[in-house]
């Protein structure tokens, strides 16, 4: 699981039906103190947490299915939590 | 997922009986303003893309989590024709 920000939105009216319903977004990878981290990618939010400018976390590969009810769809990363905040001990 | 552009169909007789009826695409990934990038995919269509059509690709085993493409020896897949990409905030600009 990696940080992300929200810093767009992917509009897709046709898709295949596994994604009905299911916002996707591109997100940003930072650190915990916002620094960019890694290249941008396109990301599924089938529980509708995030929205633009949100900090979220982020699965990818195989695991980015499972964020789905039924463990079922054709994505290779989602939004699995939206972060409220970070306490960093270091 | 990755952006990618339909550039071309991909016919063949001869195929895994797991991919018949299926119809494959030659695509082209671009970045998020549809720029043409250097890598090329075929791909299972999903959703009715056409060529020139800007599309999401799924790729690796996720691909085959679709009724279109359950079972069968592929490993990427159009599942969403792309209508629009806003960018909100700021981040690295190329995908």
């Amino acid at each position: 699981m990696k940080l992300g920000r929200v810093v767009g939105v992917v509009w897709a009216s046709g898709k295949v039906k596994e994604m009905e319903g299911c916002r996707m977004y591109i997100i940003q990878p930072v650190s915990s103190d916002g620094a960019i981290t890694e290249m941008p990618l396109v990301v599924a939010d089938p529980k509708g947490l995030a929205a633009p400018g949100d900090t979220v976390v982020f699965v990818t590969s195989t695991d980015a299915t499972q964020a789905f009810d039924n463990g079922y769809a054709p994505v290779n990363a989602s939004v699995v939590e939206l972060v409220d905040r970070i306490s960093s001990c270091i | 997922m990755i952006f990618a552009r339909v550039i071309g169909t991909v016919v063949s007789s001869q195929k895994d009986p797991n991919l018949n009826g299926k119809k494959l695409l030659l695509c082209r990934e671009v970045d998020h303003e549809g720029n043409p990038l250097k890598t090329y995919h075929v791909a299972v269509d999903a959703v009715q893309a056409g060529e020139g059509s800007f599309v999401l690709l799924s790729y690796g085993s996720s691909a085959r989590m679709t009724d279109e493409t359950k079972n069968a020896p592929i490993d990427a897949v159009i599942m969403a024709i792309i209508d629009n990409v806003q960018i909100t905030h700021q981040g690295r600009s190329e995908l």
